[in-house]
């Protein structure tokens, strides 16, 4: 199980991990591009983008792309992140020909007006559903404040102000500068045809003119700070917290997704043990998002509004014990197997796969395999995880509390109406990955 | 696909082994379903059945809550499961060669749960959690009052409970609900992947066969009396729409029909809800249509969520949307509807976890596996005469809607 590889002329790279005794075939569009990306005033441009690219060609309707993907019976959708925006569709092996025409021809897509004001509805029916999810609320919040107003921690939905605000030209700009091919990936799982698929590709993309997408790589000042946004509609206290990570390309990435696991897996981690085993928390996780030349490690915890405080004390008390005392070799060896396994179950599927290939293409240049992947995973060891937490990433924590909750931690009375004590509001910030298309 | 192997065995003692041998699976993934949901459960602690679930995880057979969970990572088990509706799951999925050592200790999980008391008070706080968390959740919480309206009865109820019933929980109703109704009668293993069958009867046997009981026989669905309109004021963001009406289910002769009409009305994004209300009007970020099946009903869940000045444009555009259906539907619709449904079963056949689940869902229900290619040859057979025929029987009308946002929406029955 080889990795395939080739760069067209133009700077396209296809790849592909072969499986030929897999049922079906995935291949996804891979685009380096996303709200970090952005400028302030146009906010949410990329993910609107990734709408819009739905809307039809030169030689397609909007109806014709849902038609087509429809008729394949594909599993196929898009979804936008700070970074990475991508496109995929999952079919049997047969419809390897009409996916790849599909996918390919959406890439330049026509971005007509009257779409562009239709899909804005749309858009902003998505920011305003994500305004009722207070978990993803809270933790876009954080990761925007860690940030610190730097385009990292841009919102990737953007504002009903910046979406509604919008034009069509603002987005065809943006589209001509990112959607070149030296910054795209076309990657491939599962059952199919490489010699075809680079022969369609050539001939379909081979074309496209390229230019430097490039992309900027702010400097981070980590601070420590605590936001309380009082909202007495909510029910919940929602806890969130960011800190700084590892970046994707940091040989250590894989220590810090093991030692997130150890501290906040959503069970048997210490955060496990000191809040959902007693019972005062219902979701208590720490996660490690890696990320182009940065990183952060995250957590939410949602519990009863009485007891935000102490459990607050109860988180930074694990954070704290596990920086002081280290990592064990038996907490190293327990999630490492665990996860190994995981990919190997989650890599089943071609689609499964698809993310991993791409992604470890898009971040590493390279593509490693199940067995390498489970390998590596196996290779961290306690020490590595340790050495991680003797920088110190969580004395720089950004903590968000959002609830019935005042600046003074006391819960008050539910009822209507939402004040804020900072700098940041809450309009508009929503989840790190803004859902499908 | 076309290589899976299903096969089954039954215990004395009444538990059904079902399993599909999946040739290429490194892995093997299993679940252990008993009878055990909120359906069946004790009106007076509502939401025993999560709470037993949780605390047959913190301490079974010889190992106390953490040493069980230690294990279970150790042998790299994903874990999975819950309690539901109409059954309680134990699930899991890891590398092959480790499946009978996971079967002992879910056996001692299901079986022999010690039921420590100095943990029940933290099982139960977290179901305390969970159910104020709800609040906060919008969906979860249309989802909730829709199946508590549609069915007035016990299938309406919540797996999360209720706040008194998870407040009257003890130590000993507890271990009297699981005497009666943690039992092998009624009880599934469902195993999919690559593992020994020879083996997987001999180590099923030695685990599960002294296990002894028979589940006493659920309440029949009721929908009779069902309320048609339920409005809950919040003041959120957006309104969110839920419907329902009734379907055949499983074992009725229209099934293939019935799923390539539902198939028709919301298989992908060309399909008829996310055409009208979403590509048309910009309505909506989200509109769908599904499923759900319990033992003697089948039903359809229509959601939408949309802005509140907008919710009852998109509710009459869902209902035209629903009228119209018994017209018929196109050659075309047909023939996608067709390689939907089929290509999703290729997909669902490269995935363990995706077969145990489904063939331990169709022992339950159907009380046999359908196997892949009878499935095949029952969406190949739909015809869009046979798929009239099915919605001029049973055309979607006599709905119940629940809405939840800041004003309620005019609803016109026919």
């Amino acid at each position: 199980m080889s990795i395939q590889q080739q760069t067209l002329a133009n700077g396209l790279t296809i790849i592909g991990e072969p499986k030929s005794s897999a049922q079906s075939m995935a291949a996804g569009f891979f685009v380096r591009t996303g709200s970090r990306d952005e400028s302030p005033e146009v906010s949410g441009v990329s993910h609107f983008l990734e709408h819009m690219m739905f809307k039809g060609t030169a030689r397609r309707s909007p109806e014709d792309v849902n038609r087509e993907f429809d008729e394949m019976g594909a599993h196929y959708n898009a979804f936008t992140s700070e970074e990475n925006t991508v496109y995929y569709g999952a079919v049997l092996p047969e419809f390897q020909q009409r996916l790849l025409d599909l996918l390919s021809d959406m890439m330049r897509p026509s971005l007509r007006d009257e779409d562009f004001d239709l899909e804005k509805k749309v858009i902003l029916e998505e920011i305003a559903l994500y305004q009722d999810r207070p978990q993803f609320t809270a933790v876009d919040l954080a990761r925007h404040l860690h940030y610190d107003e730097t385009p990292l921690g841009f919102s990737v939905l953007g504002t009903v102000r910046t979406v509604g605000g919008l034009e069509r030209n603002q987005m065809r700009d943006y589209f001509n500068r990112r959607y070149v091919p030296g910054n795209m990936t076309l990657a491939l799982t599962g059952r199919y045809d490489w010699d075809a698929a680079v022969a369609q590709v050539s001939a379909a993309c081979g074309s496209w003119g390229n230019s430097p997408a490039g992309r900027e790589h702010p400097a981070l000042q980590p601070r420590t700070r605590t936001h309380i946004v009082t909202d007495r509609r909510l029910n919940r206290a929602h806890l969130a917290f960011a800190a700084p990570g590892l970046s994707a390309q940091d040989p250590r990435h894989r220590a810090a997704d093991v030692l997130a696991e150890i501290l906040g897996g959503p069970r048997g981690s210490r955060l496990y043990w000191a809040l959902i085993e007693p019972g005062l928390a219902d979701i208590a996780q720490l996660f490690h998002d890696e990320g182009d030349g940065s990183g952060w490690f995250g957590a939410y915890i949602s519990c009863d509004p009485a007891d935000a405080e102490e459990v607050r004390s109860r988180f930074l008390k694990v954070l704290e014990e596990a920086s002081r005392e280290g990592i064990r070799p038996d907490e190293v060896s327990r999630v490492t197997r665990k996860t190994a396994a995981g990919h190997v179950i989650g890599g089943e599927t071609p689609m499964g796969r698809l993310t991993s290939v791409g992604f470890d293409w898009v971040y590493r240049g390279l593509v490693e395999s199940v067995d390498e992947e489970a390998d590596a995973l196996l290779a961290v060891s306690a020490a590595d995880c340790t050495a991680i937490l003797e920088e110190r990433p969580f004395n720089n924590l950004t903590t968000v509390v959002l609830g019935p909750i005042r600046a003074s931690f006391e819960p008050v009375p539910v009822e209507n109406g939402s004040t804020s004590n900072g700098e940041a509001g809450g309009e508009g910030f929503s989840e790190p990955d803004a859902g499908g298309r | 696909m076309a290589n899976t192997v299903i096969r089954t065995h039954r215990l004395k003692n009444g538990l059904s082994l079902v399993s599909e041998a999946i040739p290429e699976a490194r892995a093997a993934a299993f679940q252990i379903m008993t009878p055990a949901g909120a359906l069946t459960e004790p009106a007076q602690t509502a939401g025993s059945s999560s709470v037993l679930e949780n605390l047959c995880y913190r301490g079974a057979g010889s190992r106390d809550a953490r040493e069980i969970s230690d294990t279970l990572d150790e042998l790299g088990i994903q874990r999975g499961g819950g309690a539901d509706l109409e059954t309680t799951t134990f699930a899991g999925a890891l590398l092959a060669d480790d499946l009978d050592e996971a079967l002992a200790i879910y056996a001692d999980i299901v079986l022999r749960p010690t039921l420590p008391p100095d943990q029940l008070e933290g099982a139960r706080q977290l179901a305390l959690q969970r159910l104020e968390s709800i609040k906060d959740n919008p969906t979860q919480q249309l989802f909730i009052e829709l199946f508590r309206i549609y069915f007035p009865g016990p299938h309406g109820r919540s797996p999360l409970g209720s706040r008194q019933g998870i407040e009257a929980i003890t130590v000993e109703s507890l271990r009297s609900d699981h005497h009666r109704r943690y039992v092998p009668g009624g009880s599934i293993i469902s195993v999919a992947g690559r593992f020994d069958w020879d083996r997987l009867i001999e180590t099923t046997e030695r685990l599960f066969g002294d296990w002894e009981g028979q589940a006493s026989q659920p309440p029949a669905p009721d929908t009779s009396n069902r309320e048609h309109y339920q409005h809950i004021h919040e003041d959120s963001a957006q309104e969110q729409i839920g419907l329902a009406w009734p379907e055949v289910t499983a074992d009725h002769s229209d099934f293939y029909a019935s799923r390539i009409a539902i198939q028709v009305l919301s298989g992908g994004m060309g399909a008829r809800l996310f055409t009208e209300v979403r590509e048309k009007r910009g309505l909506v970020y989200s509109v769908a249509a599904f499923p759900r099946t319990v033992r003697g009903a089948g039903l359809v869940l229509v959601y939408a969520g949309t802005t509140p000045e907008r919710r009852q444009e998109c509710l009459d555009v869902l209902l035209e949307e629903l009228r119209r259906l018994p017209d018929g539907v196109t050659e075309d619709e047909l023939a996608r509807a067709r390689a939907g449904l089929l290509s999703s079963q290729v997909m669902q056949g490269e995935s363990c976890s995706a077969r145990a689940a489904a063939i331990a869902r169709d022992q339950f229900t159907l009380g046999r596996i359908r196997p892949l290619d009878e499935v095949r040859a029952g969406i190949e057979q739909v015809t869009t005469g046979s798929v009239q025929e099915h919605l001029q029987r049973f055309p979607p009308t006599d709905f119940t809607i629940v809405t939840l946002g800041p004003e309620p929406v005019e609803v016109k029955q026919e």
